[in-house]
């Protein structure tokens, strides 16, 4: 079955005026989302801006993350496996995620 | 009501009743005119949570996890804005310690329930108007959001919001503190407390289209509270007597709608439907209740409410009984609004004609003259005595009256069969 990666993408101003009862809540859909059959892996990614390393003329640059512009950050990423990109999409609409203002990127796992 | 103890993974309302001690422990800490400071670190700890539990797992001690973040990002808050100057690295020590201390153990327990009972007596200190009281201890006591007190009183969330910054500039400017009153102080705060509470009983309990969830919980967080004070030193058997009467009374919920949503009248209510486990508590803190002389209103209330409990049907309802609860009810506090509810009692022991006698001075009262209640149970005893036409003009007036559309729906009922 071909695997396809669910890129997320919070956004955390989304989060902050939930009530405990809804992260609560929230916390509970995640985690049963997360315990799909078709789930292959998730991680969560720290919360800093990371690094970015872009060529350069002679040797790399590394700066701080490349999240300057945007207040959008990638958070986590899920391997789901579907037949195609319309099941996989299909199979994401009730993510949690979506409920909160955040962003799924849904990409094709090249060879699978 | 009482629902199971486990919702997937997590105790039911874990983060609500962990936002509540975390916010009163900090704000002991760091002192109640930062509590902003305390509400902002306990909600980056549930942020927290909320971005590394569904990818790692629950840890195991779901509590302390939040208890050592939030206290974590409230000595990081500290030290980076600097807010509370020279006496930073003191209070700084004071959170790592309370940061590490064990979560089950029972000192430990004690100690979080007297931070929450101080936050709840420094809500409702008497300088502090009601909805104030009732806004701030929902917010920091309860764990609730703007936007659920807001829903729990149909209120916009702008409004709830000026409320709860005003009460907090208020605790900030007339330096309200976490300390405890002593002697006839503390007996005067106690009222104030009970009448809070009761307060917010009474809003989540009021009918309202849909018997939202979030109204149901106003109610059981009002119960939730009392628990706490009657637990407490400063408990007094009309602490009880409140529990008591909260505890019956909210173990009527489930019954009080039907499946279309529609008011059911205590009479008509399937009984089996009523929470046994409310029930038990409720004798519970009324038998406590009865232990000292004083009879408030809580304890008359809380005893007209045991006596409905206690009938196993209908006719079993001791209505003997209940009117002469609601003469003394009447005797502690004369409001038209308990003459009105002890005419359906009078009505029940000497029928209806008496009891229309009775109410005959209420009908002019300016309060209750355009009150959709008194038409409605003047309406009623009017139909009783198979003066249908009156009843129906009763009935007519009350839907001009302003009330809540389930009890609209419930007057429309009455009215088209006032008028077959």
């Amino acid at each position: 079955m071909p695997n396809y990666m669910l890129l997320l993408y919070d956004n955390p101003a989304g989060w902050r005026t939930l009530s405990p009862e809804e992260m609560q809540k929230g916390i509970e859909k995640y985690m049963a989302w997360t315990k799909k059959p078709f789930v292959v892996d998730s991680k969560r990614l720290g919360e800093d801006a990371g690094r970015v390393i872009r060529s350069g003329q002679g040797k790399p640059r590394v700066t701080d993350g490349p999240y300057s512009e945007t207040k959008e950050v990638l958070a986590g990423y899920y391997t789901i496996e579907a037949a195609n990109y319309d099941e996989a999409v299909q199979r994401t609409l009730d993510h949690p995620h979506l409920e909160h203002g955040g962003t799924v990127e849904v990409r094709h796992v090249y060879g699978t | 009501m009482t629902a199971s103890p486990q919702t997937g993974l997590l105790l039911e309302h874990l983060f609500r009743h962990q936002a509540g001690r975390m916010v009163s422990r900090l704000a002991r800490l760091l002192g109640p005119a930062h509590l902003d400071l305390a509400e902002e670190t306990v909600q980056e700890a549930m942020l927290r949570a909320l971005q590394t539990w569904p990818y790692q797992g629950v840890p195991e001690n779901a509590g302390a996890w939040l208890f050592r973040v939030a206290h974590n990002a409230a000595i990081d808050a500290v030290r980076r804005n600097q807010v509370l100057g020279e006496k930073t690295e003191a209070i700084v020590s004071e959170l790592t310690r309370s940061a590490t201390v064990a979560p089950n153990d029972p000192d430990t327990e004690e100690q979080l329930r007297d931070d929450e009972l101080r936050m709840i007596f420094m809500c409702c200190h008497p300088a502090m108007a009601r909805d104030a009281s009732v806004a701030l201890s929902l917010k920091t006591v309860s764990g609730f959001s703007v936007r659920e007190i807001a829903r729990a009183f149909l209120a916009d969330d702008a409004a709830i919001a000026q409320r709860l910054v005003r009460a907090k500039r208020q605790i900030r400017d007339q330096r309200l503190t976490l300390e405890l009153p002593l002697g006839p102080e503390l007996k005067r705060r106690l009222d104030s407390v009970l009448d809070v509470v009761y307060f917010m009983f009474n809003e989540g309990y009021a009918a309202h289209e849909g018997e939202s969830l979030i109204r149901q919980d106003l109610c059981l967080e009002a119960l939730r509270l009392g628990r706490l004070v009657a637990a407490s030193s400063m408990a007094e058997p009309r602490v009880d007597a409140l529990v008591a009467l909260m505890a019956l009374q909210a173990a009527r919920l489930p019954a009080r709608v039907d499946e279309a949503g529609d008011l059911v009248l205590l009479e008509q209510q399937d009984r089996s439907r009523w929470d046994q486990q409310l029930i038990a508590l409720g004798f519970h803190h009324f038998d406590r209740s009865i232990a000292g002389s004083e009879v408030t209103e809580y304890h008359v209330q809380a005893a007209i409410a045991a006596t409905h409990a206690r009938a196993a049907g209908p006719e079993g309802i001791d209505w003997p009984v209940i009117l002469h609860l609601y003469d003394q009810l009447l005797a502690i506090n004369a409001s038209p609004v308990v003459a009105l509810n002890r005419a359906v009692a009078v009505a029940k022991v000497r029928g209806a004609a008496e009891a229309l006698r009775e109410i005959e001075p209420l009908n002019s009262d300016p309060k209750l003259r355009d009150y959709y209640l008194r038409l409605a149970v003047h309406g009623h005893l009017l139909a009783e005595l198979g003066r249908r036409a009156e009843a129906a003009e009763c009935f007519r007036k009350a839907l001009e009256c302003s009330c809540s559309e389930p009890e609209r729906r419930f007057l429309r009922r009455r009215l088209r069969e006032a008028e077959q």
